[in-house]
């Protein structure tokens, strides 16, 4: 499995832990692993606060991992220098959830999407870079017009396809989608997803694809993860976990998620989540979803769990299965 | 019938939508353009103008320079009360008992030399031409003259002085002339010091909130130690260690304001590092400088642009204000300050040479700091309700 062709990343046992004030740590992403396929997409769900984005920043380094390793397309990149790592940058690429914040206001689009073209020295002239520019502004359906703008007077919509732009005019392997629409109109979102699915049968491209609910991730993932309080608690294809979700945290995050149905909707026990996520200073110990657990035992409180097989491909940290 | 429109169907990507009506317009240009709305920053533009044009160009218009001294006619207002002469010329009797012969468009002519002094009556006489007199009475003040035939001659009109327009200092010196080499000086030495507080802060606070951590603990730890000393003081000091002087003025004031600055842009870069389009620039790979330059400095520029304009007129303010106490620019030189100083000495007679170099001060120092809050609003729409 390790050399293994068609895996394009693999993460495994993969910690972040954040040190703040009072020798205390956040446990942002703890002891998570996964794999991603070539070509295809892993949608990682969870609330927010229970660390997507600091796995995510972990995996592109721009947050150094506490522990844990990670293998891009068969190279261990966990401890490379940021020298050493630039060439391997190229290959992987990160869109943000914030289309405001996420570009620089005081740039023009022509110099944000360049950017990369110039960190990795790939024009030879103004002209030629000028022209992948454009190029890449066709292809997220923006024009030439738009390459002397500031990013301001762009709406949120056509700001993200400019990161979209940034982030895949390099040709990268692995694209990271940290919440790429749930900062959008909803009008909006469809459009971006569309555009982001046509790049990746376009140019075979690989998703990490990050939401904080289910509804979206059903029509983007091929695989999906669901996380809490930093822990990787469910990991199957996207059919299996709507049909068979099997962590009560996977049940409740898919009864919040709009039914059309009324009479399933009505049918719907335990509406959403009761509770609200304890802090990752201080995680519960056992299970840490026992707090919130409709079905929490005693032991849930002292055995931690560990992610099995409950059926094939199908895995689960819940001590009701196994 | 009008063709339907179907409002959900889906609209083509990169056609009429996405059009934008509106002109390109850059960060500068926007923020020009709410400057240019706020009347105090315009007019705080036009005074700074209007003050450098006063101190670069106006020396080359006048004929005195700022230590040409002549002590014959010192002391001389820019409006003197005057007494008509006999032939239809003009005397001016100064603070100082001597008389001032001005022509009738309000030239200077020199002083009338002394005749006789009866110093037990009181009274002295000058010659006057070649053939008349005129008698000083000074028994009771103020002083009166009388003609050669003993008649009291009446106070005439005001009249401007044409030979030194805003009057002569107590060595004789054109105070316009000093004011254009003062304004030229203080304006000088705050802008070296503000330039120099610039970069020093710039690089200070730049490498403290960007390294952050233990650095940036014990960077910022040495700023708090340094501002707890009153800058007077410490500009003080440093000025004793050093020789007077232009330069060693420079140093001082280049020494101490760069607190605040390396404070401003520490508190910068530290909320920009995290932003995502500095994460962003990181994930592609772009060189420490290159994030520097081109995301966290000109995120930067607005503050630090407001924090200058508003150290100027505190550079300004100090550099008078040591010149006054007589530690500052060494005459004859001539500074705002040296000028208010020179001035105390006679403020009772003469209180317009203490009002003229104040004035001005006072006009730079509100002009920056209407310019410095139009920045601030122009730079950050946000902050006004
Ligand atoms: N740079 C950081 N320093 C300290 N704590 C952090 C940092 N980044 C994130 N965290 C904490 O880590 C946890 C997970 O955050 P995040 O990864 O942003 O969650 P998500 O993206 O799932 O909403 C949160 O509790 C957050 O407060
Ligand atoms: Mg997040």
């Amino acid at each position: 499995m390790d050399n293994d062709q068609s895996v394009l990343l693999k993460v495994e046992n993969l910690t972040k832990h954040f040190p703040v004030s009072g020798n205390r740590v956040v446990h942002a992403v703890d002891d998570v692993s996964f794999t991603i396929k070539k070509g295809k997409t892993l949608g990682l769900v969870g609330e927010s606060g229970c660390g997507k984005s600091s796995c995510a920043r972990t995996v592109i380094r721009i947050y150094e991992p506490t522990s844990g390793r990670i293998i891009l397309d068969g190279t261990d990149i966990t401890n490379l220098s940021q020298k050493e790592l630039l060439p391997h940058r190229r290959k992987m690429q990160m869109i943000f959830q914030d289309p405001y914040a996420s570009l620089n206001a005081r740039m023009t689009v022509q110099d944000i999407i360049a950017e990369p073209l110039r960190a990795h020295h790939i024009c030879k002239n103004k002209a030629e870079e000028r022209e992948m520019v454009a190029e890449m502004l066709h292809q997220v359906g923006l024009n030439q017009e738009h390459a002397s703008r500031y990013a301001h007077e762009f709406s949120g919509g056509q700001r993200q396809r400019v990161g979209i732009a940034r982030a895949l005019i390099l040709h990268p392997q692995l694209v990271i989608c940290d919440e790429p629409i749930s900062a959008l109109d909803v009008s909006i979102q469809a459009q971006v997803i569309n555009m982001l699915r046509i790049f990746q049968e376009e140019q075979e491209l690989t998703y990490l694809f990050i939401a904080h609910d289910l509804s979206m991730v059903r029509y983007v993932s091929d695989d999906v993860g669901v996380m809490y309080l930093g822990q990787l608690v469910e990991k199957c294809e996207t059919d299996e976990i709507y049909a068979h979700p099997l962590h009560p945290y996977t049940q409740g995050l898919l009864s919040s998620v709009p039914i059309p149905d009324p009479v399933l909707a009505r049918k719907k026990e335990n509406a959403g989540i009761a509770g609200d996520i304890p802090s990752p200073i201080d995680p519960p110990a056992g299970c840490r979803f026992h707090t919130r657990c409709p079905y929490a035992e005693k032991r849930c409180e002292t055995e931690v769990p560990a992610l099995k097989e409950a059926s094939p491909g199908h895995f689960v940290s819940c001590h009701k299965f196994g | 019938m009008q063709e339907v429109i179907n409002k959900w169907e889906r609209i083509e990507l990169g056609g009429e939508a996405e059009r934008l009506y509106s002109k390109p317009r850059s960060f500068a240009e926007d923020v020009w353009f709410r400057f240019s709305h706020k009347p105090t920053a315009l007019l705080g533009l036009i005074i700074i103008a209007l003050l450098l044009v006063f101190a670069i160009a106006g020396p080359y218009f006048t004929p005195y320079g700022y230590d040409d001294q002549n002590t014959k006619l010192a002391n001389i207002p820019p409006v003197m009360q005057v007494y008509p002469a006999p032939d239809g010329n003009f005397l001016y009797i100064t603070k100082a008992l001597k008389i001032i012969e001005v022509d009738k468009d309000g030239h200077l002519l020199g002083q009338l030399k002394k005749g006789k002094d009866n110093s037990k009556e009181k009274i002295t006489v000058f010659p006057y031409k070649d053939d008349m007199t005129v008698t000083l009475d000074y028994t009771v003040m103020p002083a009166t003259i009388r003609d050669a035939d003993g008649n009291r001659i009446e106070k005439g009109k005001s009249i401007w002085n044409h030979t030194y327009l805003l009057g002569t200092d107590h060595l004789g010196r054109d105070i316009l002339s000093r004011l254009m080499y003062g304004t030229r000086i203080s304006l000088l030495v705050a802008f070296i010091a503000a330039a120099v507080n610039m970069v020093i802060g710039i690089f200070y606070g730049g490498i403290s909130g960007y390294l952050g951590g233990r650095t940036d603990a014990i960077m910022m730890r040495i700023v708090d130690i340094i501002s707890t000393i009153p800058l007077t003081l410490y500009v003080i000091l440093i000025k004793v260690c050093l020789d007077d002087g232009f330069l060693s003025i420079v140093i001082a004031l280049s020494s101490v304001y760069w607190v605040d600055m390396a404070r401003v842009v520490r508190g910068q870069v530290l909320s920009l590092k995290n932003q995502e389009f500095v994460m962003a620039a990181r994930t592609i790979g772009s060189s420490t400088l290159s994030i520097l330059t081109n995301h966290l400095i000109p995120n930067a520029m607005g503050p630090i642009l407001v924090t200058v304009t508003m150290l100027i007129p505190s550079a300004i303010f100090m550099e008078a204000f040591m010149s006054f106490i007589g530690i500052g620019i060494a005459p004859p030189l001539a500074s705002l300050g040296t000028m208010c100083n020179d001035a105390t000495e006679a403020l009772r007679t003469n209180p317009y040479q203490l009002f003229l170099p104040a004035l001005v001060i006072c006009l730079i120092m509100f002009a920056f700091n209407f310019v410095g809050d139009g920045l601030r609003d122009a730079l950050d729409p946000k902050l006004k309700k």
